[in-house]
């Protein structure tokens, strides 16, 4: 093909866009692993509750932007801390039963979603429309600021997570829950606050990446698929093995698909997934 | 008061269907048939794994029957076992590697497996493609191939009899008791001390599961006389796992009561899907929440032993009871 | 313990709720026709179609006679959320417990596990499937195809449209299942016809169902600089971002789609004004009868959304089915089935209907109606043309 280098550059720009659409919706999962080792698979329906709430509150009551960001956060950061008094607080330390606890839970959210938001596709109107061109290479602008704000979110989770004092309360209980509670650290309230932030992510990555694509109540299905996947190959409860396994799945599904059709490379990925789960079962960057 | 009522029941499965009209016995086939499954999901559970992809394992005995019958011409019932040999094949080899994997890993493992398989099954035209294989066709005996409902429903009853003995045998046994004790990665690492070679225990755990589960799935496949890739998906995953944990891991009527109501409240609720899911997850939530043992564990309110017997021992560590 | 009396106290309730819930009583005898569609899920807008056409059709027939006895339509539904064992379930359902014989059914690739079933029974199913020549044969005497098929509507139009728009390169991008993969197979014959014109058919990818991002598939796609790129029959969500996704990466050509359910305002709102130039197949930018632009208003009325295209081919069918029945004074579905595949009928919403097939299928089971192509423009639909659906 005439334009191979040029098809490389575009489907290396395009997986590396997509590639922090991925991280972004990945990244409450991989906080709430990470401390309180709870797979919550109610997360992709958090996402999905997200999503419609920037269409409602932006398209249907009209509220300005900041309005609905603070809808947004709110709601999901008490979702969070409920969900977390209620069902996964009674079922500390049985991991079967919170696995299965959490399937419920995304089963009711998705059930109950159908019924209220019906079956028409919904759209999110893009806050920037058209394309940035770099160098040939068209950039979506819409794009360009989710993966803005999905670095700016993996950023401050970094921040969170290690330079301040709840991070390391969060990081302690995480490591020696005993010990921890023994040295004055509030579990309970920590591991609240842990929950309700990987609420929070879930639900702000709905939210922007929603004028990317088009909103309907199943949207949570894939989003946790997806997640599952760079998890299992970046490592349960690795910030930077989410990062790396984001992108190297957007790439490699962008990239793979310009060299051997999109069939295969949807394959492909599938097929990392394995071998990683074969050779480091703990993902690439994750602890066993 | 165990033993007759079991004879009652089984009675009741053989000399009632031929008064039963079709549809009856349709509900009667899809129960046995997800009784087996959860009865073999139950098997690795009450170990400690907790598996989202048997599906893949179902539609491993399910396509390798068809495939048989299609394009060889050989008979259904020798399909059924190759079915399940070929499900305990892939568990045997997969086995050695997925089971070293505690906890969610495990699950997510399985997972990928089952959706490489169905995406292997969509991919290739060998397995029909997306559209699957149809015209498969029913076993024959005596010449005359077994096509309306009651007779099937004779050959899936016989299949998940033989099965649900096996495995009952296979937990009522020092095997099974010595597979409760590999739960954890903690008290695996007791029981090696003992002595007991845990990753023995647990690949033939394992492969006889998924053996069940692929002959069952051969012989699910003959009923429906067709196979796809979205036949068996994740969603009858995640089914078999609530089936089992509503009716409870500590004992071995849990699946089997839980997959019974579930299917038959599932009936019920023809008109909508989404209200059928909510009424699982409800359910589900609440036995969980409130229900800690199944609700197998309601028997104890039946009577001294209720419907597990005096003689079983409580499974009481599988149901994480408190 | 307490805790546990209270949760067998809520199940318990629940339980006996359900199976107590009370069905509806008759004046009339019920003429049931089952709607064996999904009603949720992603496929939920073919089913709703389906569902409140045969309601709205209810509706209108109102009471009939048949040998003597008034009947009333009653509307069953059974929800398979597209998946084989639950439509498997459901005929069951319908035919054994319910007394159900006349029925909607939704899907090709959940067709071969009932196909048994309908054969032995009888039932008399009209079926929303493109591909098929396994569904509408001799084997089926009972089976309708009422909506287009793809044979019909490649046929109807691929050439023509790419007449029409002087393209010289066609491509293909559908669903990876059956479906898509037939339609690449239709695609590429018709072009085929066309070789000596210089047209050729230069890519074709596939997409799992319910993708969002559709980049990897377009870009090698696009890399082939199609004039047409034919999108199959997929839904309006998937269209929106194809269109918009394409357009992103560069694509200035024209989109084809073949689903009858598209909503052009969903379009418009999801792409913008990347939606334009989509040719949809089987939409109506201008309403072909009286009847038509009525049923619409009533649907917009009624449920409060624009009414799917499942809709008016539903609607037609079950008014010409209850016309057949009357006329023939049975409800025996063969003897209905026969009278039905050998007449014709003039007030279908789409215009006058018969029904074809005999050369390419061996029996005249699929539906012949006109098959209208529209235009997206500016967030409407506009006309591109109407053909008649002949079919051998």
């Amino acid at each position: 093909m005439e334009v191979y280098p040029h098809l490389l550059a575009q489907g290396l720009a395009i997986g590396v866009l997509t590639g922090i659409l991925y991280v972004l919706v990945a990244l409450g999962l991989t906080l709430i692993y990470g401390i309180l080792h709870i797979v919550n698979f109610a997360h992709g329906e958090i996402y999905m509750l997200g999503a419609m709430g920037a269409f409602y509150c932006l398209v249907v009551f009209k509220l300005p932007f900041a309005a609905t960001l603070a809808v947004i956060l709110v709601a999901s950061l008490l979702l969070g801390l409920v969900v977390e008094r209620l069902v996964f607080r009674s079922l500390r330390g049985q991991w079967l039963q919170l696995v299965v606890a959490s399937v419920g839970i995304s089963l009711i959210i998705q059930s109950l979603g159908w019924i209220a938001f019906g079956i028409q596709e919904k759209n999110v109107p893009s806050f920037f429309t058209g394309v940035v061109s770099v160098l040939g290479v068209r950039l979506p602008k819409e794009r360009l600021l989710a993966a803005a704000v999905g670095v700016v979110l993996v950023a401050l989770l970094y921040v969170l997570v290690y330079r301040t004092k709840t991070g390391l309360a969060m990081r302690a209980i995480e490591e020696d829950e005993e010990t921890a509670r023994m040295l004055g650290v509030d579990a309970d309230r920590v591991a609240a606050l842990a929950c309700a932030v990987g609420f929070v992510l879930a639900a702000l990555a709905g939210a922007f990446v929603a004028p990317i694509y088009s909103l309907n109540p199943g949207m949570g299905l894939e989003a946790i698929l997806m997640s599952f996947l760079i998890i299992i190959v970046g490592g349960l409860g690795s910030i930077t093995g989410t990062v790396l396994a984001g992108l190297l799945v957007g790439v490699l599904q962008s990239v793979g698909a310009v060299l051997l059709g999109a069939e295969i490379a949807y394959g492909l990925v599938f097929v990392v997934m394995i071998v990683v789960l074969i050779v480091r079962p703990a993902g690439l960057l994750g602890r066993a | 008061m165990k033993r007759g009522l079991l004879a009652l029941v089984v009675a009741a499965l053989v000399i009632l269907p031929p008064f039963g009209q079709p549809y009856v016995l349709h509900v009667a086939i899809v129960v046995l048939v997800n009784v087996v499954y959860a009865q073999a999901l139950y098997v690795i559970m009450r170990m400690g794994y907790l598996s989202f992809g048997h599906a893949g394992y179902i539609a491993l005995g399910g396509y390798a029957s068809a495939l048989l019958a299609t394009k060889l011409a050989v008979s259904p019932w020798v399909g059924f076992l190759a079915g399940g040999a070929l499900a305990a094949v892939f568990a045997w080899a997969l086995g050695a590697v997925t089971l070293k994997l505690r906890g969610i890993y495990f699950s997510l493992s399985v997972f990928a497996f089952a959706e490489v398989v169905n995406a292997v099954f969509r991919a290739f035209e060998f397995f029909g493609g997306p559209a699957g294989i149809a015209a498969v066709p029913r076993p024959a005996l005596f010449g005359a191939r077994l096509n309306t409902h009651l007779q099937f429903y004779y050959v899936v009853l016989v299949v998940a009899l033989v099965s649900l003995v096996f495995l009952y045998r296979l937990q009522w046994t020092r095997f099974g008791f010595t597979l409760l004790a590999l739960r954890t990665r903690e008290t695996e690492a007791l029981a090696e001390s003992l002595g007991i070679n845990a990753a023995r225990h647990k690949t033939f755990a394992f492969v006889v599961s998924c053996f069940f589960c692929g002959l069952m799935g051969a012989v699910h496949v003959h009923y429906l006389r067709f196979v796809s890739p979205f036949v068996f998906t994740f969603f009858l995953s995640t089914d078999l796992m609530v089936y089992v944990m509503v009716g409870g891991l500590g004992s071995y009527w849990g699946p089997i009561l839980g997959t019974v109501l579930l299917t038959g409240l599932g009936e019920q609720l023809f008109a909508a899907g989404y209200y059928k899911s909510l009424v699982y997850a409800v359910v589900l939530l609440i036995v969980i929440l409130a229900l800690p043992g199944g609700l197998i564990s309601l028997s104890r309110l039946i009577g001294r032993g209720g419907l597990r017997g005096r003689a079983a021992p409580v499974d009481a560590i599988a149901a994480g009871e408190r | 313990m307490r805790r546990s009396m209270l949760a067998f106290s809520v199940l318990l309730t629940l339980t006996v709720g359900l199976a107590a819930a009370p069905t509806g009583a008759h004046a009339q005898k019920p003429f049931k026709i089952g709607a064996i569609v999904p009603v949720s899920g992603p496929a939920a807008a073919f089913g709703l179609g389906v569902q409140r056409g045969l309601e709205l059709a209810a509706e209108d027939v109102g009471v009939f006679t048949v040998a003597g006895e008034k009947y009333k339509v009653d509307v069953v539904t059974y929800d398979t959320v597209y998946a084989p064992d639950k439509t498997v379930a459901a005929i069951n359902r319908a035919v054994y417990n319910d007394g159900v014989k006349y029925g909607v059914i939704i899907g090709a690739g959940v067709h071969p596990p009932i196909l048994p079933i309908i054969r032995e029974t009888g039932f008399l199913d009209f079926a929303f499937a493109a591909a098929g020549r396994q569904i509408t044969n001799p084997e089926n005497p009972t089976a309708f195809r009422i909506m287009a098929s793809s044979d019909q509507l490649y046929q109807t139009y691929t050439v023509e449209i790419a007449q029409k728009l002087g393209a010289k390169r066609i491509a293909f991008l559908g669903p990876n299942d059956e479906l898509g993969k037939n339609d690449a197979k239709a695609i590429k014959t018709e072009v085929d016809k066309m070789k000596a014109k210089g047209v050729s058919f230069v890519a074709e990818e596939y997409y799992e169902r319910g993708a969002r991002d559709f980049g990897p598939a377009l870009l090698r796609l696009i890399a082939q600089k199609p004039d047409i790129i034919d999108t199959d029959g997929s839904p309006t969500g998937s269209i929106a971002l194809i269109a918009k996704q394409a357009r992103e990466l560069g694509y200035n050509g024209h989109f084809v789609n073949s689903t009858a359910v598209l909503e052009a305002k969903a379009i418009s709102d999801i792409a913008g004004k990347a939606g334009d130039n989509i040719i949809a197949l089987r939409i109506w930018a201008n309403p072909p009868t009286k009847l038509y632009t009525e049923l619409a208003e009533r649907h917009q009325k009624k449920w409060g959304e624009a009414a799917p295209g499942t809709l008016w081919e539903t609607y037609g069918a079950a008014r010409w089915l209850i016309d057949t029945i009357v006329k023939v004074s049975t409800f025996d579905t063969k003897k209905v089935a026969d009278a039905l595949g050998n007449s014709s009928y003039a007030s279908h919403p789409f215009g006058p209907a018969s029904w074809g097939g005999e050369k390419a299928y061996g029996i005249k089971r699929q539906i012949v109606i006109p098959i209208p192509a529209a235009i997206l423009k500016n967030g409407k639909w506009e006309p591109f043309d109407v053909r008649s659906g002949k079919f051998e």
